[in-house]
C-alpha cells in the first residue's frame, strides 16, 4: 500500500486532534498568585507566600493532582493597584492561569475584582472590605478570610458579652479605612443598645494622645475600641493610658498585636489588657495548646517554614488557598473556570487549616464568624496568640 | 489639662519653630522656599534612632553624625534642586524641584528604613519638675538653636556674610563675597537645624518616614505667620501654633483641630498678608528719562514716588 502525501497530512491532523485532551490532562495546574511581596504592605503577602510554596511543594511531592503538577505563577504587585491590574491582565490573557489567589490587600482587590469577574476567573482572596464579595456581581470571587463586618461583630461581641462594657469609646485614624470602620462600628454598637460615649478619628501622626484619652475617660468609657493600622498611634495611646493610671481595656484591629508596638511602648506592662482580633484556629488555649489540627500543621511546618517573624494564620491561609484550587480540580477533574467555581459553590464546612469554609451560589463569605475571636495582643509566640480572657 | 496643653504645645511648637527656621535659613541665601525642610526634620529622627538604637552609638556621637548627615542632605538639596533653577526664580520651578527632592528623600527612607514608626530612645531620662524629657528637650534645643544663630549672625564674619547675602546678594557679590559657597553653607546649616528639630522631637514624633509632610505643613505656618525670612517671627509663630493646636485638640479634638489651625492661619494671613512680623516687600522698578529730565514711569507716578535714577526700590 502506498502512502500519499494526503494520507500523511490527514493522519497527522487526526493524531494531533486526538492528543490534545491528553496534553491538557498532563499540563500543570497554573495558579496565579498576586502578592504584594515588597512595599509598605508586604508583611502579610510574605507570610501567605510561605504557605503557598509549602502547599504546592507538598502536593507535587505527593504526585500532584491526578498526576498534574501545581505551578505557582507569582507576580509582585508591590501593594500598587495599577501593578495588580497589569499582573491580573497578564495572568488572564498571557499566562492563562486556571485560578487566581490574591491580591492580599483591599486597595488592590478593589481594582482587580471587576477585571477577574469579566473574565470569569476563579478568584480567592483574603481582603476584608465587604463590597469585594458579591455573589451576584462577582460570581467568581470567594473570600477565604473574615470580612470587615465579621471583624466588627467579633469586637463588639467581645466588648458587650465578655468585657461587659456598656459604654465604649470608638477611635480610628483619619484614613478612609479608619473613618469608615469607625462609623460602622459606632452604628453597630448603638444598634445593639450600647452607649458610644466618645468617637474620634485621630491623625496617626498626632504626637500627643492625651486630649482624646482624657475625653474618653471623662465620658466614662469602659472599653476603647480601636480601628487603625497605625502602630505609632496605638503605642502612643497605650503609653498615655499608662500615664493616666487607667486600666481600661483596648479591643480592636489586629494591628493592636503588631510586633512593632513592643518597641514603641515605654514599658511592657503598657501592652496588658489589649485584645486584638485573632482566629480560633491559630490561637493558644489557656493551657498554651493550639487546636490539634493546627498543632499538626505546625509540626509539619517545623524546619521548613519560619513562623517567628510572621503570623501563623497568614501561612495557614496561603496553604488553604492552594489546597482549595487543587481540591476543585481533583473533584471536578477539570481546570475549566466554571468547574472550579461550581465546586467551590458546593463546599460545606471544608476543613482548611485556617478555618472551615462554607460557600454557596449566593454566599461567598465562607469564613465562620464564630472562629473570629479576640487574642491577648502581647502574647505572640511562633506567629500565634493566646485567646483573650473570657473564652472557654 | 492646662499643664498638658502647655507641655505638649510648647514641645511641638518648638519643633515647628525649628522647621520654620530651616525654611528661613534656606530662603535667606537663595530666595527659594525649599520643601525639603520637613524631610530634614524627619531624617533627624530616623538617623537619630538609627545611630542610637540600631548601631548603639553614644548619644553625643549619634548627635554629631546626625547633624553631619542632615547637613549633607541640605548641601545635596542645594546642588540638585536649587542651583539649577536659580536663574529662573520668577517661574517658581523650585516648587517642583524641591518637592521632587522631598519625595525622593521620603521614598528612599521608606524603602531603607521601613514604613512603620520606630522607637526613639530617651537621651537623658531627666524629668524637670514633672516636665518629661520628651517635652522639654525640643524647647531647650530650640532655645539653644536660636542663641547659636543669633551669635552666628551678629558676632561672626561668616554670619554677617549670610546676612549680607540675604539683604542684597547683588551688592554682596559686588563686594566679593563668595555667594555660592555661602549658599551651600546656609543649606548645610539649615540641614543641621532641621535635623536637630527631628532629633530633639524624636521621642514625641518617633522615627517615622511619614513625619516629613507633617513637618513641612506645620513648619511652614510659622514662616507665613512670622514673616518670610524672620526667624524671631518663626519662633513666636511656631510656639503660638503649637499651643493653639494642642488647645484645639482638647477643645474640639481629632481632625477638627487641624481645621481650627488652618482657619486661624487663613484669618491671620487675610489680616496681615506679610505675616505678623514681616516687613513689606520691595520690588525694583525702572525709570526712563525725557527731555524734561527725570520722568518716572506710570507706576511711579501712581505711587507718587520721589524721582530717583536709574533704578530704585519702592514699597509695593
Amino acid at each position: 500500500m502506498t502512502i500519499t502525501r494526503r494520507d500523511l497530512a490527514l493522519s497527522s491532523f487526526a493524531a494531533t486532534a486526538l492528543a490534545t485532551p491528553a496534553l491538557a490532562q498532563a499540563e500543570p495546574i497554573r495558579i496565579g498568585w498576586l502578592a504584594a511581596m515588597t512595599g509598605p504592605s508586604s508583611a502579610p503577602a510574605v507570610g501567605f507566600n510561605r504557605g503557598v510554596l509549602f502547599a504546592a511543594e507538598a502536593i507535587n511531592a505527593a504526585g500532584g493532582v491526578r498526576g498534574r503538577r501545581v505551578e505557582i505563577l507569582t507576580r509582585d504587585t508591590q501593594g500598587d493597584p495599577t501593578k495588580a491590574v497589569n499582573a491580573t491582565q497578564e495572568m488572564i490573557s498571557q499566562l492563562r492561569v486556571h485560578a487566581i489567589w490574591g491580591p492580599t490587600n483591599s486597595g488592590e482587590s478593589l481594582a482587580t475584582t471587576a477585571i477577574m469577574a469579566r473574565a470569569g476567573m476563579p478568584n480567592i482572596h483574603p481582603c476584608v472590605v465587604d463590597s469585594l464579595i458579591d455573589a451576584r456581581r462577582y460570581p467568581n470571587a470567594f473570600r477565604i478570610a473574615p470580612s470587615n463586618t465579621q471583624w466588627d461583630d467579633a469586637v463588639r461581641g467581645y466588648c458587650l458579652n465578655r468585657v461587659n462594657a456598656r459604654k465604649v469609646a470608638v477611635i480610628g485614624d483619619t484614613t478612609g479605612y479608619g473613618v469608615s470602620a469607625t462609623n460602622a462600628s459606632v452604628a453597630a454598637f448603638q444598634r445593639d443598645g450600647a452607649e458610644v460615649v466618645y468617637k474620634a478619628n485621630i491623625d496617626a501622626t498626632q504626637p500627643d494622645m492625651t486630649p482624646d484619652m482624657l475625653r474618653a475617660r471623662a465620658a466614662g468609657a469602659q472599653a476603647i475600641v480601636i480601628w487603625s493600622v497605625s502602630t505609632g498611634m496605638i503605642a502612643r495611646m497605650l503609653n498615655t493610658r499608662a500615664a493616666q493610671n487607667w486600666d481600661v481595656p483596648f479591643v480592636g484591629h489586629p494591628s493592636l498585636s503588631s510586633g512593632e508596638i513592643a518597641g514603641l511602648i515605654e514599658r511592657p506592662a503598657n501592652w496588658e489588657k489589649v485584645y486584638a482580633i485573632g482566629y480560633r484556629s491559630c490561637s493558644y488555649d489557656a493551657a498554651g495548646n493550639l487546636p490539634p489540627r493546627t498543632a499538626d500543621l505546625v509540626s509539619r511546618l517545623r524546619g521548613k517554614v519560619d513562623l517567628r517573624d510572621t503570623l501563623l494564620w497568614w501561612v495557614a491561609c496561603g496553604i488553604d488557598a492552594v489546597n482549595l484550587v487543587a481540591k476543585a480540580v481533583e473533584a471536578s477533574n477539570s481546570t475549566a473556570k466554571e468547574a472550579i467555581i461550581a465546586h467551590w459553590n458546593s463546599l460545606n464546612a471544608y476543613p482548611g487549616y485556617f478555618g472551615e469554609y462554607t460557600y454557596s451560589a449566593t454566599n461567598h463569605d465562607g469564613y465562620p464568624v464564630a472562629d473570629v475571636v479576640m487574642s491577648a495582643a502581647n502574647s505572640a509566640r511562633d506567629g500565634a496568640f493566646t485567646l483573650a480572657p473570657g473564652y472557654g | 489639662m492646662l499643664a498638658s496643653i502647655l507641655a505638649s504645645g510648647l514641645a511641638v511648637g518648638a519643633i515647628y519653630a525649628m522647621i520654620g527656621i530651616t525654611y528661613n535659613t534656606m530662603f535667606a541665601t537663595s530666595r527659594v522656599m525649599s520643601f525639603t525642610a520637613g524631610q530634614l526634620g524627619m531624617l533627624g529622627g530616623v538617623l537619630g534612632s538609627l545611630f542610637l538604637l540600631r548601631l548603639g552609638l553614644h548619644p553625643v556621637l549619634a548627635l554629631g553624625l546626625m547633624v553631619l548627615g542632615c547637613a549633607a542632605i541640605g548641601v545635596v538639596t542645594e546642588i540638585v534642586a536649587v542651583r539649577p533653577v536659580l536663574k529662573s526664580l520668577d517661574q517658581h520651578l523650585y516648587v517642583l524641584t524641591t518637592l521632587a527632592m522631598a519625595l525622593l528623600i521620603q521614598q528612599f527612607t521608606a524603602i531603607q528604613w521601613g514604613t512603620e514608626p520606630q522607637p526613639f530612645p530617651r537621651l537623658l531620662d531627666l524629668t524637670i519638675g514633672g516636665w518629661e524629657e520628651k517635652y522639654w528637650l525640643p524647647v531647650a534645643t530650640c532655645a539653644v538653636t536660636i542663641l547659636g544663630l543669633e551669635y552666628l549672625y551678629r558676632r561672626t564674619l561668616v554670619g554677617r556674610a549670610f546676612v549680607a547675602i540675604s539683604e542684597d546678594n547683588f551688592a554682596a557679590r559686588a563686594l566679593g563675597l563668595p555667594e555660592r559657597n555661602l549658599r551651600i553653607a546656609s543649606y548645610a546649616l539649615a540641614g543641621a537645624v532641621g535635623g536637630l528639630a527631628g532629633f530633639s522631637g524624636g521621642q514625641l514624633l518617633l522615627a517615622f518616614f511619614a513625619n516629613g509632610p507633617l513637618l513641612n505643613f506645620y513648619g511652614f505656618i510659622p514662616v507665613a505667620l512670622g514673616g518670610l525670612g524672620n526667624n524671631r517671627g518663626a519662633v513666636i509663630g511656631g510656639i503660638a501654633l503649637g499651643l493653639f493646636q494642642q488647645a484645639a485638640n482638647f477643645w474640639v479634638g481629632g481632625i477638627f483641630s487641624s481645621v481650627a489651625v488652618f482657619t486661624l492661619f487663613i484669618i491671620v494671613l487675610l489680616a496681615a498678608p506679610q505675616g505678623l512680623f514681616g516687613a513689606t516687600a520691595s520690588r525694583r522698578v525702572w525709570w526712563r528719562r525725557s527731555s524734561e529730565g527725570c520722568c518716572p514711569s506710570w507706576r511711579c507716578l501712581a505711587l507718587a514716588s520721589p524721582c530717583r535714577s536709574p533704578a530704585t526700590s519702592i514699597t509695593g
